[in-house]
């Protein structure tokens, strides 16, 4: 065991903290989460610093490291600005299925874009009201000779309205569960932009796939292997929302020490109060307690070997943990917390929104028991 | 013992939710948008009886008891929490102070065109820097002549940017840390008062809040709340306890929306096939919601009883705040979780729920704060 990064770790950590120090704007970061807008020029020159792809290997633009590497910077970006980290965080949404099960022609067509800050990916998987049940799923792609043909309606497809192609999920009747990749400008493809409380940076949409036809090549992988797809690529999407998440965490409890400290009422500064002292060990002690086990999580999943049950036992931990600390650093703040002037109001929204892709804990619990347990008989 | 409202408590229930229904749902969404609150409803519900319902009948109002207003306030945050924080100031901050110590004078000014809807008060008292500890303010009155000269700048005003006429905390001596401080009703048209500022908030988009200044605001003496200077603070007791018992009937309003909204997703949403009621998980966080919300109603109304008979003590609405606002988080935070996807859209209430609530733990007393006087008035 080694519990300490690595000095390349270590400077991809500090690369991404000047980075986003000396890069996202607080005045810039309001004014795009309220009119819900994507940072176009911090991506581009995020990309241009080598931020985008990390965990690619170095023919497909990346820097050859691992996702570890990647969360470490996702976390140093959420810790200056939980909206523009979590946009960064996110533009290369799906990349995972095609880095592990796709064609190097693939790799090549769509990862290096990516890199560059020339494309962005987003996923279409589900179909269900709650977004997270797939085995309702209706979407079928049926195969012709000169491609497949693609209907059906996906729904909470992050960057909906931004990315170039989509890493989309289909049941085509004889080869049963496929993924595919969709390019945007496809004929047929209608986009339903949906306005969300939280990551507001981030574009969802519902999207309609109207009798599309794409080319049997962007299939990823074999076929019936969708599902598969689909589980690699939540674990890799639940990992990024953990960083995002971990650097919301400490970035809300920055700004509660600096206000605690600065702050006075009674002739007292409040970090000199029991109680608010109190809050503040408890949200440092919740922010320990999910760094390492995300970063337990994260070396596991870069030697391959994730544990499904410890997973979710993490998933569980990040979700609960990220609420109760940001929501008391807003505490902290009183009424200057719930003024949209003061950081801390957006990244009490950015929470919840980053908690809601980490799932449920009635999922998260099933899934923590059925590894214990087994199914219910 | 005895439980239940009487008869002419649930016909008024009853009659409050259809007003509220037919006047104040059509326009939450639009306003909430806005981030405005819809004016045009003062004069509406004044109409109705339903601004400042303490308000004795003498002075324009329909002079019923607390538990009455807890009705109404439950039932007009069950529909949107932004428009109650407006209309509780209306017949809670702005006018209370001067119905109690207020001149009679001030009263016939003030009282029924407030009660009619004409008016729309404010209440000033949090500032820059001093908010839990009001004694900390630095607005002052200085006497000179008939009057005072006030200067100061105050925030987190509700109806502040549309306000007609503000109550107003000031210090009349600054030697008397907390004890030399007045009330004062300043006009909006007084010269030297101005609105510096509108707040965007993360939740209660329809209630208006601004930031207040006043630059050697001249106001006749009269217009001070009693006929001394000192103790306005004291003045404030009372209406502080009304205020913190208010918080309960808003938060279980707000809570029973939430569980109302929840209830009808699980039912009519799908996983794997079954209703998401199916789920044991679900159904124990549906109990447990509930349970909080009945827990809730219960603790609310006894302190408005109580208070009715002038039994409450500060004690008693500081309990009903602090339990009812921080229950009220975990009940819109389960709604929220269950929810999930679905409940982050704008379109859905769920997500106005959770902003909405998250203010309770903050004004009249932070939970900080009810912790505070709860431990002071055991004893401690």
């Amino acid at each position: 065991m080694d519990f300490e990064l690595s000095d390349e770790q270590k400077d991809v950590q500090k690369a991404a903290r000047e980075f986003a120090q000396g890069e996202f704007d607080p005045d810039l970061a309001l004014e795009l989460d309220q009119s819900a807008k994507f940072p176009e020029s911090i991506w581009k020159k995020a990309a241009q610093l080598g931020f985008i792809g990390i965990h690619y290997p170095e023919e497909f633009g990346g820097q050859g490291l691992g996702l570890f590497e990647n969360l470490l910077a996702i976390e140093a970006f959420c810790r200056v600005d939980s909206g523009i980290g979590s946009a960064l965080s996110t533009v290369d949404l799906g990349s995972e299925v095609i880095l592990k099960f796709g064609s190097n022609e693939q790799k090549k067509q769509f990862l290096t874009p990516l890199t560059k800050g020339e494309g962005r990916l987003g996923i279409a998987f589900t179909e269900s009201e709650d977004g997270e049940d797939l085995s309702s799923i209706a979407a079928v792609a049926e195969r012709r000779s000169e491609g497949y043909l693609l209907r059906g309606e996906k729904r909470f497809v992050l960057n909906a309205s931004l990315a170039d192609s989509f890493i989309t999920l289909f049941k085509e009747p004889k080869e049963g569960w496929i993924t595919l990749i969709v390019e945007r400008e496809r004929e047929g493809i209608e986009v339903y932009p949906i306005e969300k409380m939280g990551l507001r940076m981030i574009s969802s949409g519902d999207l309609l796939f109207k009798e599309v036809l794409v080319p049997l090549g962007n299939r990823i992988g074999r076929e019936g292997e969708g599902l598969t797809h689909v589980d690699h690529c939540y674990q890799a999407i639940g990992l990024k929302s953990e960083a995002q998440a971990l650097g919301a965490a400490q970035g809300a409890f920055d700004r509660a020490m600096q206000y605690a400290k600065q702050r006075e009422q009674f002739g007292r500064k409040l970090s000199q109060f029991q109680a608010i002292r109190h809050k503040l060990a408890d949200m440092a002690v919740s922010i320990e307690v999910v760094r390492w086990l995300i970063y337990k999580v994260a070396t596991e999943y870069d030697h391959g070997k994730v544990d499904p049950g410890f997973l979710f036992v993490t998933h569980l931990e990040v979700g609960r943990r990220l609420i109760s600390v940001v929501d008391e650093a807003l505490q902290i703040f009183g009424g200057y917390g719930y003024i949209v002037e003061q950081a801390i109001e957006h990244y009490f929204r950015d929470a919840w929104a980053i908690g809601v892709e980490l799932g449920t804990e009635e999922e998260q619990k099933d899934v923590i028991a059925e590894v214990m347990l087994g199914p219910i008989r | 013992m005895f439980f239940e409202c009487n008869e002419q408590q649930k016909e008024f229930q009853k009659r409050v939710r259809e007003i509220y229904e037919r006047e104040v749902s059509p326009l939450v969404e639009e306003y909430e948008r806005k981030e405005a609150f819809p004016v045009q409803l003062y004069p509406i519900l004044g109409a109705e009886h339903l601004l400042c319902l303490r308000c004795p009948k003498e002075y324009g109002g329909p002079g019923l008891d607390k538990i009455s207003e807890c009705i109404s306030m439950e039932e007009l945050n069950r529909i949107c929490a932004g428009i109650g924080s407006g209309i509780m100031v209306q017949g809670g901050l702005a006018t209370d102070p001067l119905l109690h110590y207020g001149s009679e004078e001030l009263k016939q000014k003030y009282l029924p065109s407030a009660a009619r809807g004409e008016k729309i008060g404010a209440f000033a008292l949090t500032e820059p820097n001093a908010g839990s500890d009001a004694s900390g303010i630095r607005t002052t009155a200085t006497r000179q002549g008939n009057g005072y000269r006030l200067n100061g700048s105050k925030t987190f005003i509700t109806n502040g940017t549309i306000c007609d006429f503000v109550t107003l905390s000031a210090y009349t001596d600054p030697a008397k840390r907390g004890m030399g401080i007045n009330l004062f009703i300043v006009e909006r048209e007084d010269p030297g008062f101005s609105v510096t500022k509108k707040l965007e908030k993360l939740g209660n988009h329809s209630s208006d809040t601004g930031e207040l200044a006043f630059d050697d605001c001249y106001i006749p003496k009269e217009r001070m709340i009693g006929d001394r200077e000192g103790g306005g603070l004291g003045q404030l007791e009372g209406t502080l306890k009304s205020g913190r018992l208010t918080y309960g009937a808003r938060s279980t309003g707000v809570g029973q929306a939430a569980f109302d909204a929840t209830l009808s997703y699980i039912k009519r949403t799908q996983k794997h096939g079954q209703p998401l009621a199916r789920s044991q998980a679900i159904r124990f966080m549906m109990a447990e919601m509930v349970t909080s919300l009945e827990a809730m109603r219960y603790m609310t109304y006894r302190g408005a009883w109580l208070f009715d008979r002038g039994l409450a003590s500060m004690k008693d609405a500081s309990i009903v705040k602090l339990f009812c606002t921080e229950s009220l988080q975990k009940i819109v935070q389960k709604a929220m979780a269950i929810q999930k996807n679905a409940g982050l859209m704008i379109d859905n209430p769920i997500q106005r729920f959770l902003r909405d609530a998250r203010l309770f733990k903050i004004p009249e007393g932070t939970s900080e704060i009810q912790h505070l006087v709860i431990a002071r008035e055991l004893g401690l």
